[in-house]
């Protein structure tokens, strides 16, 4: 294989605007934001530096933050043990239909729609009774009276009708991402292994799991990611209410800095959620290069 | 070897990006650090106040921020109104609206404050919520501008204290409402309650009559958390047995685990359990709870009297009347209320046309009062009105509200104009949290107590 050779300046060329672009709107941001995050700052007057001062009362004094964790970290888990339920339903949607792409363009289209309006369509299913909810109403009908719920307000159960939201909106987004993958594996593999006598299932378990790794890594990275930076959704529904029941670290962020003023506070949350998508990433890369090496 | 050549020059091309960047982007690090802004314009500078017919002839556009997005509300027609006759008189002027609902309203300016572009007027809430903004020395004094016309003389006396600090005036207010409860007669005959209640008793027995009758009882959109916090401030108001609980707590001769505080938060928690709020109330937005009463669906609303003129044009007009927020365990005066002075017009102090936007606000200020009237909208307006409501053709209820007005012995400001922010925000979710479980009322002050003395100045 001959490696096309490319002065470095070429590559500058075209590396270089986007790169500008990238560190101006993305990573100076960042640095900027872990600095105010060491300082007691309203945003508006005279800031003080107080070093690791807004960290220990974040890790310490505050009530809210353990729990919005929490929340965001379970969001996470959520919407990462979807990932397998879409391959499987890509692997079955590849095998027994042919037309397959129409339903997965079908399952796509809450993707395409806009948060705040997927919001304003669920909260008018999740309403209490009085308002004419959905959800309720259904019940009522099968004569489930008992399993009625104030679905948004109860502090309980608040946050779970919001992940079954996310989860449900991101569902096509991932089938169609896995679907590809699974369309992807070439047809001949199949064919040998089922003159080999692996047929099925056991087709899918030594020769579309290996091979969908890496598309299954991007949607879980992807996934992740996105959960951990939930904030429009949980905005649109409850704002993090009643009492910040439904607080994930993004929307606790957005309270401190514009609600109380606190944006020094608000930054060393930021702070910290940076530091926790980092991590993880790195960790779910770990997890990945293992996995890839056994299978290979 | 390519590879270490193209690293090489990679490096150096990275370095060279990360120096340009940070020349390009080192001026997003605002200077907010070098401590409030002193440059704020003494009232002096302006000196010659020009009026506004000697205009410098130069074109200018003037940024308003405003919150009257709803077309269909006086306030609309009234905003635009005026400054489209604004701009026909001086045509080298230009006035850009920037409407936006009030939530979002706020949170635009601090973004705007925290990198020192404020808009040419904006809107302000008074007294502690205002603060922050005048510390950092964002907005410019206006008492030259009062001074012009006798247009100060037109506020009604006190009002504009709310928003004066040493001595400088820096913003005027749209309003100046009290809160009252308003009601659906209709409902109420329906329900066969013969009069309003005047004790916290009697309310608690119509909310349990009106609820057995399948009536929504109370309207409320606690998902903004301000309107739970400005009932129940109103307790607070009579089992405190009068006005300042908030400015004892302030200057230490208080805390909020005071018997009248706790008091407070009990009685609350009695409206709460009765029923008295729409099932899920904290996920119903404050313009989605109005709309309960607006249409017919609740038979009480404790609110500012702001809302008269959207009642009025709303479908129960003529079938509400309005009482005063009764006594709680026998305590506390129904003439007094929970005053609330206005949202309020700021000029930005770094406006670079500063004289021409203190110019379009003396005319905007001057010709509000007279514009509300002929809108049906001048209950509540914080400048003095010559003119007879009935005879102008005012709803029964215009009338009576104003008529409260001249009652008013006193009150208190809400919770968020006494308190700084932080503390506020602990406050407003505490209350929140009463909508959905029941809470140790000692706890809640308890909780109170914690925030403010961790957020103390």
């Amino acid at each position: 294989m001959k490696v096309l050779k490319v002065p470095a300046r070429t590559i500058a060329v075209f590396v270089l605007p986007c790169l500008l672009l990238y560190v101006c709107l993305v990573f100076v941001p960042i640095i900027v934001s872990v600095y105010t995050g060491l300082l007691k700052w309203d945003g508006l007057t005279a800031s003080t530096f107080i070093g690791l001062g807004n960290f220990k009362d974040m890790f310490f004094n505050d009530p809210v933050f353990w729990p919005s964790v929490r929340r965001t970290l379970l969001y996470a888990v959520a919407s990462m043990i979807e990932i397998p339920l879409c391959l499987f339903m890509a692997i079955l949607l590849n095998r027994y239909l042919r037309k397959g792409n129409t339903l997965v363009s079908i399952y796509f289209t809450p993707v395409i729609l806009s948060v705040v309006i997927i919001g304003q369509l669920w909260k008018t299913v999740y309403n209490p009774t009085s308002m004419g909810g959905m959800l309720n109403g259904v019940l009522v009908s099968l004569g489930l009276d008992s399993w009625t719920h104030n679905w948004l307000t109860e502090p309980k159960i608040a946050m779970f009708a919001l992940y079954f939201v996310s989860l449900w909106q991101y569902f096509g987004y991932h089938l169609l991402i896995q679907y590809t993958g699974v369309q992807n594996i070439p047809d001949e593999l199949y064919e040998a292994a089922k003159i080999d006598g692996a047929d099925g299932f056991k087709a899918d378990r030594y020769i579309t799991l290996p091979l969908i790794v890496p598309i299954f890594k991007i949607s879980i990275v992807l996934a992740f990611i996105g959960s951990l930076q939930a904030f429009d959704l949980v905005m649109v529904m409850t704002g993090g209410g009643p009492a910040h029941a439904t607080d994930v670290i993004s929307t606790h962020m957005y309270t401190s800095s514009f609600g109380s003023f606190k944006y020094g506070y608000g930054s060393a949350i930021a702070t910290f959620l940076v530091v926790v998508c980092l991590v993880f990433t790195g960790f779910i890369n770990t997890i990945f290069n293992r996995i890839e090496r056994k299978f290979n | 070897m390519v590879k270490t050549k193209m690293q090489k020059s990679f490096a150096i091309g990275l370095t060279a990006v990360m120096a340009l960047s940070l020349a390009a982007c080192g001026n997003s690090d605002n200077k907010s650090n070098e401590g409030a802004a002193t440059n704020a314009p003494k009232s002096t500078d302006s000196g010659n106040t020009a009026t506004a017919t000697t205009d410098s002839g130069k074109k200018v556009t003037i940024t308003f921020q405003n919150i009257y997005p709803d077309p269909a509300t006086p306030a609309y027609k009234m905003i635009h109104e005026l400054t489209n006759q604004y701009m026909k008189e001086h045509p080298n002027v230009k006035i850009e609206l920037d409407t936006l609902n009030t939530d979002q309203q706020k949170v635009k300016l601090k973004t705007q404050a925290a990198s020192k572009e404020v808009p040419d007027i904006t809107i302000v809430n008074p007294a502690a919520q205002m603060k922050p903004f005048v510390d950092a020395g964002l907005f410019a004094p206006l008492n030259d501008m009062l001074d012009q016309d006798g247009l100060k003389d037109t506020y009604q006396e006190g009002l504009l204290d709310y928003y004066s600090f040493d001595n400088n005036v820096y913003a005027l207010p749209d309003g100046n409402n009290i809160e009252v409860v308003y009601y659906n007669k209709e409902l109420f005959e329906q329900a066969g309650i013969k009069n309003t209640p005047t004790t916290f008793e009697e309310l608690l027995q119509d909310v349990k009559i009106l609820k057995d009758k399948g009536i929504t009882p109370m309207a409320i959109g606690e998902k903004d958390s301000w309107t739970g916090s400005f009932l129940f401030m109103n307790i607070l108001l009579r089992t405190n047995g009068g006005p300042g609980f908030l400015k004892d707590v302030l200057d230490g001769k208080k805390t909020f685990e005071d018997p009248a505080f706790v008091e407070a938060v009990d009685a609350f928690q009695q409206l709460v359990q009765a029923g008295a709020f729409p099932d899920g109330a904290t996920s119903i937005d404050a313009n989605a709870g109005g709309n309960i009463f607006k249409t017919g669906k609740a038979a009480m609303w404790s609110i500012g009297s702001w809302e008269t003129g959207a009642i009025d044009a709303s479908s129960v007009a003529g079938k509400v009347g309005a009482f005063q927020f009764p006594t709680v365990n026998g305590k506390g005066d129904p003439n007094e209320f929970m005053l609330a002075p206005g949202s309020a017009f700021a000029v930005s102090a770094n406006s670079e046309h500063l004289q021409e936007t203190k110019d379009f606000l003396h005319f905007f200020a001057s010709e509000y009062p007279k514009k509300q009237f002929e809108l049906k909208n001048a209950v509540g307006i914080g400048q003095k009105v010559d003119g007879d409501l009935k005879a102008a053709g005012y709803s029964d209820l215009a009338v009576n509200i104003a008529g409260l007005f001249n009652q008013v012995k006193g009150g208190d400001l809400a919770f968020d104009n006494t308190m700084n922010p932080a503390t506020a925000q602990v406050h407003l979710s505490s209350i929140q949290n009463l909508f959905v479980q029941k809470v140790d009322s000692a706890a809640v002050a308890k909780e109170h107590q914690t925030a403010f003395e961790a957020n103390k100045e």
